[in-house]
């Protein structure tokens, strides 16, 4: 089992590796990554959001709405505990297998 | 040769973390330990998104300097010209990576919940004892 | 009104889930009725957006106003519109078929268990609808997350099973995670049809071949491809019967619509079936899971445990379905995403009656079930013919189309596994039944005594659902070129 796992891993490293090659460099101001998308929100955050901190106004506005996807994953964790350790008694009897 | 591993060195230390983190999700038999791992794992992809937004050169948090004033001074419409983007990281992996924490330490607090299930049950984290109990009874 | 009804089907349940806890407050029983009430809005409003979609085609629907790739798109067309529709519907008949069953199996959390329920129905709704790469990971994590938890709460056992879940589940939603990174650090955008643009130029990238290899792989793990399958059957297995019979269903087919998804509208047909041998693969994959899923359910003595190995068989056809890569094969594959969901719930609500009623779930507690419960069992007759392929039953449609494909291909490994898998359906099913019919009149009849007595037809709020299924079972069989024709071939990616 560990020998598969040492291989699964170095498997998966080999593949990150394999994409690294043609990813831009670190730094790289010119990368697609900083040049697509992400200009939009720097040049215009303050005239659509009046927000200085642009990682606000795109958390909060553009992107809002993973936001709310965000706030209801926490929702769904703290069911899933309240769910899973409230001690039922019905399952007492067989706790003590 | 040594110029490519630098530059792209943010890449190998995100590859290095996850093969860390995934080799402990598979290999360990204590719950806890799997935990950590696919914690490890977790951090090393948050890793990666944040390496992309870096732009070098003088470059800061994306907080525009003097927002408002600037605001005030070009009206709502010539605000937009007045941003150099090169001066400022890319803002969109860093919000990314504020929703992927969030649901990381929620499926944290999942997997711990579960655990704990698992040892009010058991009263053990090892796996293979839990499969011999599990087998027994 | 009707311009937000996109963005409604998702709401409704979110906001019915964070007031549901609420209303448990004032009274535990309300629970159920608010959840029907949601899940009733919720069906009708995606049943009216599939009808707008097949009349005035594809909507687009702007969260916050902001224009696509800037801002998160909500994108309905005729695929995602008959998912939609898929799994309100679905949820439903679960919903109204869980009361007796929690009720039973779950009496001091059934608050949360509805909560629960929501959620993971928001999560199913919000994967299927949207148009963007990052929203659809966050959904995602939603429907895990209730996921681990819904079955967490199962018999003895289920929180192991449960938290191998949760490894195999966080390796496979980080893996899609690590792949949208790749695509967004090369296109520098994350909306699906924006990257679909951009991608063609860049399809010998070295970051774009492992983007796809690692998307890939991790919606295998989370539609439980064969060989990375193992944590469903224990997971299924020991789940409460309300949340196998919502979870089975759904969470693999959803996976794989994401798939088709991933495969037809962000990357061009033409990387996975040309450029990188994606499309060879997946055929082979499917043979494999086919052959596996069959063979393995054949050595089950349990009844549940023996369902989930026909679902990791299902899965194999839907995949290679969609790797034979013509167009008579991908209508197969989608009218069976269609007809499998249809059909697993069909089986894991019947499979509940018998935990409902017996209080197991071996093969051995079916006997005498047909004299006992002559509905239920009808409807289980119902739902295998159709596993196995029996013509006025939907599921024949679309295996035929899958074969039509295979020999259309020339892909006779795939050919062979589908008719071997409908053989083992046969025995599988054949061996229940007989099970059932247990034909000892005199003997079994005196030495059953108090406790077997104690068996019989199920209630109406399980049985209602259960036959409910049935029909639609031989109804979508019966109206199938209207589906196809309608809603399937536009579907179909074009080739």
């Amino acid at each position: 089992m560990k020998i598969l796992s040492v291989i699964a891993g170095v498997l998966v490293g080999a593949a990150l590796i394999y994409g690294a090659l043609d990813m831009p460099k670190w730094g790289d101001p010119h990368s697609p990554a900083s040049s697509h998308v992400s200009p939009y929100y720097l040049r215009h955050s303050i005239e659509h959001t009046a927000t200085p901190n642009v990682v606000t106004s795109v958390l909060a506005d553009y992107r809002g709405y993973d936001t709310l996807g965000e706030t209801t994953v926490v929702f769904t964790a703290g069911i899933a505990c309240i769910l899973l350790l409230r001690k039922g008694r019905k399952r007492q009897g067989k706790r003590h297998v | 040769m040594f110029d490519f591993i630098v530059s792209y060195y943010n890449y190998w230390v995100f590859i290095g973390l996850m093969m860390v983190g995934f080799y402990a999700m598979m290999a360990k038999r204590n719950l806890i330990k799997k935990i950590i791992g696919m914690n490890i794992f977790q951090s090393a992809i948050i890793f990666f998104y944040i390496s992309t937004s870096v732009k070098k050169g003088g470059v800061t948090v994306p907080i525009l300097e003097h927002g408002h004033a600037a605001h005030a001074a070009d009206g709502l419409e010539h605000g937009a010209h007045a941003v150099d983007i090169m001066q400022y990281a890319n803002p969109l992996p860093h919000v990314l990576m504020l929703t992927a924490i969030v649901v990381m330490v929620a499926t944290l607090g999942v997997a711990l919940a579960v655990a704990i299930m698992i040892y009010r049950r058991y009263n053990t984290l090892e796996e293979d004892e839990i499969i011999k109990l599990l087998r027994r009874g | 009104m009707t311009g937000q009804l996109p963005m409604l089907i998702v709401v409704i349940p979110l906001i019915s889930a964070f007031l549901c806890p609420l209303i448990g407050l004032w009274r535990k029983d309300a629970c159920y009725y608010w959840l029907i009430l949601a899940l009733s809005a919720c069906a009708v409003g995606s049943i009216d957006t599939l009808v707008t979609v097949i009349y005035g085609g594809t909507i687009h629907y702007h969260l916050g106003g902001w224009a696509p790739p800037f801002g998160i798109e909500y994108v309905v067309d005729h695929l995602n519109g008959m998912m939609l529709v898929i799994i309100s519907v679905i949820s439903l008949a679960v919903a109204i078929y869980s009361k007796r069953s929690i009720e039973e199996e779950l009496p001091e959390k059934v608050v949360y268990f509805y909560t629960a329920f929501l959620l993971q129905v928001t999560g199913f709704l919000g994967i299927v609808i949207t148009g963007d790469l990052f929203n659809l990971y966050v959904f995602l994590e939603i429907a895990s997350l209730a996921g681990y938890a819904l079955i967490a709460i199962g018999e003895d056992g289920a929180p192991l099973a449960s938290f191998r879940y949760i490894v195999m589940g966080t390796i496979g939603a980080c893996f899609y995670l690590l792949g949208v990174g790749y695509i967004y650090v090369s296109t520098g955008s994350l909306n699906m049809a924006d990257v679909h643009q951009i991608l063609p130029q860049l399809y010998r990238s070295k970051v774009i071949i492992t983007a796809v290899s690692f998307l890939l792989a991790g919606l295998a793990v989370k539609m439980a491809l064969f060989p990375v399958h193992v944590w469903l059957p224990d997971a299924y297995t020991k789940a409460p019967s309300a949340a196998s019979a919502l979870i089975a269903p759904l969470m693999t087919k959803i996976s794989l619509y994401v798939m088709i998804r991933l495969l037809f509208t962000v990357f061009k047909p033409s990387l996975s079936i040309e450029l990188l041998p994606v499309a060879d693969i997946m055929v082979w994959a499917g043979v494999i899971a086919i052959l596996g899923g069959a063979i393995m359910a054949l050595a089950q003595t349990d009844f549940k445990r023996m369902l989930c190995y026909i679902v990791v068989a299902e899965v194999g056809y839907i995949v290679g379905g969609v790797g034979l890569a013509n167009a008579t094969a991908m209508k197969g594959a989608i009218l069976h995403i269609l007809n499998d969901a249809v059909m697993t719930v069909g089986l894991f609500t019947v499979a509940g009656i018998v935990v409902y009623k017996t209080g197991r779930h071996d093969l051995s507690d079916c006997k005498d079930l047909f004299k006992k419960m002559p509905f239920t069992m009808a409807a289980f007759v119902v739902v295998a013919l159709s596993i196995i392929g029996v013509p006025p039953t939907c599921g024949f449609f679309s295996k035929w189309y899958l074969i039509h494909g295979a020999v259309i291909a020339k892909h006779w490994a795939f050919l062979a596994a589908l008719l071997l898998s409908s053989l083992i359906s046969v025995i599988l099913f054949f061996r229940i039944i007989e099970i059932g019919y247990a034909f000892r009149p005199s003997h079994g009849w005196h030495s059953g005594g108090g406790h077997a007595a104690a068996i019989d037809e199920a209630p109406l709020s399980m049985l209602i659902p259960t036959i409910a299924i049935a029909i639609a079972i031989i109804l979508i069989g019966l109206y199938n070129q209207t589906i196809l024709s309608n809603i399937i071939a536009p579907a179909v990616p074009v080739l």
